[in-house]
């Protein structure tokens, strides 16, 4: 699905990732754990295609070369990334930038687009999933938005767009214990043998509820380690020096 | 060239006039435009328009109008129930007030009793002054609240090529009334005219005016327009400036707040693209006690447009409890666009609440990735950030049949399609 030969990455003029390698199989799910500063974002970014870097290395999506890839076309060949912080866009409704959003992966796909009473159907069903007051889907898009409501607004597009590489960069922190459940009933009820999912995460406390396949400890922008679930426990007793 | 464009006197001898009195007053008016000329950015009201240089730069000449075509194929506004007026090239050609009580309205063409002879410094006023022979009066009795929107179709003809029309028109709202229009300007001219307005609006006491300016679609019509409003108490003036699409445009509003209470609100969503250039100006006076002003100029700017905000509050020393707010916002989408906004206060009262702010940027491109992460090209992403940055405006307009054909239009101009 995934591969990531001696990644690179600098902005203006600093360099965040040093030689990072991963390489995510269809099905799978990966945690990746670090400190604040270690790149987790940035690796996050440029998969999403932020441009801003200054990138070497090579970046494998599905056998293509990621970076030949427009960041909107990312998306609609099923790169997904939820935002560790979502933007806040005034005066765009949530309903229709979704549908909006939808329709245009689905005509990427050569799919028909979905009409509005369908469209209307399967968000009230997703969002209920997610438990998420479907009032706040007829405002703008996130403003306004508790932390909680952003960060379940990025899954729901996740659960509405159906991608096959999602990307969760801290959607855990912040959240209560209750919206950290729901969060993660709504990734695993959409594991599937065909999806694979590189969950970023800052406490080991959500890989409690997504049980990765395998984990990795991101330090000064490299893999420093890749275990089972086990060493998430480790890390957590540890603390992220030790492991260095 | 119209450098020194010059208006012979004889245009005057072509219009009907009542008596030897105006007709002086005609004959001053044009002389003091024949020495002026158009305005230069030299001039403080027209420093960011120099409409000299606009001019020479896109007319050769410029005639008078006397063409006004009588109109059958005309298409109605579909999406609500509305009255309508019919104007074309500025002359009252027809009007509908079929969901009214017609013993509560007056609807005339132009009449030159109708308005005093005021002197005055603006080159285009006096133009205006001079020549203007048609228009329209409406009154509006009192104790009389309009069922439906009242539409003024502005059309204008197909043959306007490099012609000046000149119109008065006057609207007044008497005691305890309420009148909402939409003046919905259609162009059919494929060449470039100059319409030089001149509006007097006047609301008597408890009355409420609403109006909405819109046009059909893109145009390369030039406008002028001076707004002179006169609100007396416990009245309210509301405006909503939709007027997307022309090639020039300015809008000069002066509205003085006559008595207590009285209200005034001066809103606009403009997007201007393809070397538009519009600009707002007002001057809004705060006479009495007690009286509010709100202000909210959104404007988006695309290739080669320039956008212009000169807004000024005026508060008299004995205009306490003033509440005045005026705001301007700007998005440049391109590097070639420019905008500028020039804020002014006077203010003589001291218990004053006045507040003023504003800024221009470019489009978020963090907000732009962010969409893009979602599948919208970059065009698709930048659109719907403009439709969202302009829709604040529109989302105050109440009925939402009406909300929403503003909305279409404006979704038109941003998408083009
Ligand atoms: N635009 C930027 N310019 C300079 N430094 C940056 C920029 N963006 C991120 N960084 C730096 O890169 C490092 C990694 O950032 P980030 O990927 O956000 O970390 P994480 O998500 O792991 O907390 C941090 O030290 C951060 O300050
Ligand atoms: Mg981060």
């Amino acid at each position: 699905m995934l591969e990531i030969i001696n990644l690179k990455a600098s902005i203006n003029k600093r360099d965040i990732l040093n030689g990072l390698n991963l390489k995510i199989n269809p099905g799978e799910v990966h945690a990746i754990m670090g400190p604040n500063g270690s790149g987790k974002s940035t690796l996050a970014n440029i998969l999403s295609g932020k441009n801003g870097y200054k990138i070497t290395g090579d970046l494998k999506y599905k056998g293509e070369n990621l970076k030949d890839i427009p960041v909107e076309q990312r998306a609609q060949k099923g790169i997904f990334l939820a935002f560790q912080y979502p933007i806040e866009i005034p005066g765009v409704n949530t309903n229709n930038f979704l549908k909006t959003s939808l329709n245009t992966i689905r005509k990427a796909k050569g799919e028909k687009e979905i009409d509005t009473l369908a469209f209307l159907k399967l968000v009230k069903e997703k969002a209920k999933e997610l438990g998420i007051d479907e009032k706040i889907l007829s405002r703008q898009l996130n403003v306004g938005f508790s932390g909680g409501e952003k960060k379940k607004n990025e899954i729901l597009q996740m659960k509405i767009l159906d991608p096959n590489l999602v990307i969760l960069d801290e959607t855990d922190s912040g959240l209560d214990i209750d919206a950290l459940k729901t969060i993660a009933d709504g990734v695993n009820s959409s594991r599937s043998k065909d999806k694979s999912f590189l969950v970023i995460t800052h406490y080991q406390r959500l890989l409690d509820y997504i049980k990765p396949d395998f984990v990795h400890v991101l330090s000064s922008g490299k893999i420093v380690k890749s275990g089972s679930r086990e060493l998430a426990l480790e890390l957590e007793k540890k603390g992220y020096k030790k492991i260095n | 060239m119209i450098e020194n464009f010059k208006i012979s006197l004889k245009e005057i001898d072509k219009i009907n006039l009542i008596n030897q009195e105006d007709k002086n007053y005609r004959i001053k008016n044009l002389e003091f435009f024949n020495k002026k000329g158009f305005p230069t950015k030299k001039e403080e009201d027209w420093k960011f328009s120099d409409l000299r240089e606009i001019f020479s730069k896109n007319f050769k000449k410029i005639d008078i109008n006397d063409t006004y075509p009588e109109e059958n194929k005309f298409r109605l506004i579909k999406e609500f129930d509305h009255n309508y007026i019919l104007l074309i090239n500025g002359r009252l050609i027809r009007s509908d007030f079929k969901f009214e009580d017609k013993n509560k309205i007056k609807i005339t063409g132009y009449k030159e009793e109708n308005f005093l002879r005021e002197k005055s410094n603006n080159p285009l006023i006096c133009l205006n002054n001079a020549l203007s022979n048609e228009g329209y009066n409406l009154v509006v009795e009192k104790d009389y609240k309009f069922e439906k929107v009242l539409v003024i179709y502005n059309l204008f003809n197909e043959d306007l090529s490099e012609k000046i029309l000149n119109n008065k028109n006057k609207i007044i709202v008497k005691k305890n009334s309420e009148l909402h229009t939409i003046e919905y300007t259609i162009n059919r001219s494929k060449n470039k005219f100059f319409n030089n307005t001149y509006e007097n609006i006047i609301l008597y006491e408890n009355a409420k005016f609403k109006n909405i300016c819109i046009q059909a679609g893109r145009s390369e019509g030039y406008f002028h327009k001076f707004l002179n409003g006169s609100i007396k108490s416990d009245s309210k003036y509301s405006s909503f400036i939709f007027s997307s699409g022309l090639k020039f445009n300015k809008q000069d509003i002066k509205i003085d707040l006559e008595g207590k209470n009285s209200d005034c609100e001066i809103k606009s969503a403009l997007f201007l693209n393809k070397e538009d250039h519009q600009e707002i100006k007002t001057v809004v006076n705060h006479l009495v006690p007690n009286c509010k002003s709100f202000q909210k100029i959104k404007s988006v700017l695309d290739s080669n447009a320039k956008g212009v905000y000169q807004g000024k509050i005026f508060v008299k020393d004995i205009a306490q409890k003033t509440n005045a707010y005026q705001l301007s916002k700007a998005l440049l989408i391109s590097e070639n666009s420019e905008f500028d906004s020039k804020p002014e206060l006077e203010i003589y009262a001291d218990d004053v609440k006045c507040s003023h702010g504003s800024t221009s940027g470019n489009v978020d491109e963090n907000s732009i990735h962010y969409l893009m992460t979602r599948g919208l090209t970059k065009k698709e992403a930048t659109q719907l950030l403009i439709n969202g940055f302009l829709k604040e405006i529109i989302s105050d307009i109440k009925s939402e049949t009406i909300k929403k054909f503003v909305e279409n239009k404006l979704e038109f101009q941003v998408y083009g399609y």
